[in-house]
């Protein structure tokens, strides 16, 4: 038998010595690579008991305890930073994602301010958000309103108050740096789009770029996302009502981020679920043809169209409700009690 | 106010704000994570803060810690090292294996193991123990805190790889990532029950106390392989 440790490869004797040893270079990165390296066939890692310490004394590898564990640590730090650094490629495009919803919530909160704010100045001007930050950008106060600006004849008659010196310099600089906001969002938007093109075309063709990142953000990665049944993709985003639902509280939930796809929000509510499924299950589909294949195969779009076209024909109408209160809340109660036996899980 | 001693290389603190946990700090003048520094008599002490670290709730509920000045710790679910890095000033003639699975975690843990001599950073599965069997010696103690749900099964995989025959498992289970919905109490019986008999190395349990009001459905256990 001949096993592998971090500094060479042993053949082990009898009790516990060692009969035969080719040792790796002494030297802190090169032993590193060995580490992060996958291991060779005909390998076999040390058995249980095995004195790896001992074992690299009387190899001769190293002289003393203390020299043993500096050695091994240093080696190791290195070996994760290695590890570490090479991250996955869809890293970027998860943290585009994260950036992208931070950033939009920051950007409303920041426009409620200006609106605000820009309010005791010229409340009628009637915009809101990424438009009212342009505006006050382009312009500041009132009375620098081009003639040509719709806005023009409001601005004449207005009710506010005067703009001037530092408070216009202020409140135009805030809008000016809303504005900024608004365009690294859109380029954000514009990475991610051609990034998932690049690396999901079928996820994109399916479900739409944005839709397609976020699933992959909340997997943590498109071969996670790959992995997942496709009842989890749909009902991933969902996990309030998923959990309220494992305790016996609540029906399943039938949708989670996917409910944004335009098939789903402006689905019929009795064909939602159905089509959820069906979506779902493409998704996972695609995600694994760009994993595993990494083409764009349009059967699945025409798959999908037509599978959502069978189900809105077979449920034109909506299910009767019963007399009870249909889909109330309390029509749940019995149906969905907490199984004591499962802990409330089917 | 001098420290004392409550279990070999940790130390109470008494002062104006009450008792507090502390570790003789083994790179004197750096803060890991934003604890206190207490210098006194010429040494200086890391408090510990028990409702960030499971090992630290376990000194506070008067578990037998069996970890000594030259011990060798294999701690699973090292995190970015809040807990780690005491363990590390308690054996500071010993050595911490810290094994870790998460990369972005590891970035912290690496930081820590580059201005302390006596951590070994391991970016592994703790559930896979044969993939760093060629790093890892055999221990005195493991500790283990995982978020997993095969918690006990992680333990026993890697107690009977690397724990020395007299040697301890320090275990914190968490209720929550085992089962998320079932009562803890229950969850608790079948873990220890799971750690007894349900594998091929039994465990001894010795001791078995939950760490509230540190940490909310924690079961911190000691324990030792059956012989």
């Amino acid at each position: 038998m001949r096993i592998i440790t971090w500094f060479g490869t042993l053949t082990p004797g009898e009790n516990g010595s060692v009969a035969e040893w080719e040792l790796f270079p002494k030297d802190t990165d090169a032993l590193a690579r060995m580490l992060v390296q996958p291991k060779e066939p005909g390998m076999d890692m040390p058995p249980a008991g095995f004195e790896l310490r001992a074992a690299a004394i009387e190899c001769g590898f190293v002289t003393s305890n203390d020299e043993y564990n500096e050695l091994l640590r240093d080696v190791s730090i290195r070996a994760a930073k290695y590890r570490i650094s090479s991250g996955t490629p869809d890293m970027g495009m998860i943290q585009a994602v994260e950036a992208l919803d931070d950033i939009s919530e920051t950007a409303n909160t920041l426009s409620e301010r200006l609106a605000e704010w820009y309010g005791l100045y010229f409340p009628e001007v009637g915009l809101s958000s990424e438009t009212l930050a342009r505006f006050v950008a382009k312009y500041g106060s009132r009375s620098g309103i081009s003639p040509d600006d719709d806005l023009y004849g409001k601005a004449a008659s207005s009710m506010g108050a005067e703009l001037t010196g530092l408070d216009e310099e202020l409140v135009k600089g805030f809008a000016g740096n809303i504005c900024t906001m608004y365009d690294t969002r859109s380029r954000i938007e514009e990475y991610i789009v051609t990034s998932m093109e690049s690396s999901a075309p079928n996820l994109t063709n399916i479900a739409g770029a944005l839709i397609g990142a976020r699933l992959v953000s909340m997997a943590g990665g498109l071969e996670r996302l790959a992995r997942f049944p496709s009842s989890t993709v749909q009902v991933i985003g969902a996990n309030r009502a998923l959990f309220k639902h494992l305790r016996g509280r609540a029906p399943s939930p039938k949708h989670g981020i996917i409910f944004n796809h335009p098939h789903i929000r402006n689905a019929l509510w009795w064909q939602r679920g159905k089509i959820a499924r069906a979506l779902a299950a493409k998704i996972s589909l695609a995600v694994r043809m760009d994993v595993y294949s990494g083409e764009l195969n349009e059967s699945l779009k025409t798959g999908l169209d037509k599978k959502i076209e069978s189900i809105r024909a077979a449920n034109p109408k909506p299910p009767k409700r019963d007399n009870k209160g249909g889909r109330g809340k309390g029509s749940h109660k019995n149906k969905y009690k907490k199984n004591e036996k499962t802990g409330g899980r089917k | 106010m001098s420290p004392k001693e409550v279990s070999a290389g940790i130390f109470e603190i008494t002062n104006r704000g009450g008792k507090q946990l502390a570790t003789k700090n083994l790179v004197p003048g750096t803060s890991v994570y934003g604890e206190k520094l207490v210098g006194i008599e010429d040494c200086e002490y890391r408090i510990w803060n028990p409702k960030r670290s499971k090992l630290a709730a376990m000194v506070i509920k008067k578990f037998n810690v069996p970890i000594a000045q030259d011990s060798k710790v294999l701690y699973l679910g090292a995190a970015s090292g809040t807990t780690v890095s005491h363990v590390s000033d308690i054996v500071p003639d010993g050595i911490v294996y810290a094994v870790e699975f998460s990369p972005r975690t590891m970035r912290d843990l690496i930081g820590l193991c580059d201005v302390r001599p006596n951590i070994v950073p391991i970016l592994a599965d703790a559930n896979r123990p044969q993939l760093y069997a060629h790093i890892v010696e055999e221990v005195d103690v493991i500790f283990q805190d995982v978020a997993q749900p095969n918690q006990s099964e992680i333990a026993v995989l890697n107690a009977k790889r690397f724990l020395k025959r007299d040697g301890n498992l320090l275990l914190s289970i968490k209720a929550r990532s085992i089962d998320t919905v079932a009562n803890p109490k229950k969850v608790f019986k079948e873990e220890v029950r799971k750690l007894e008999h349900g594998f091929d190395v039994g465990f001894k349990v010795l001791d078995s106390r939950e760490l509230a009001p540190f940490h909310e459905d924690h079961l911190g256990i000691l324990a030792r392989v059956r012989n």
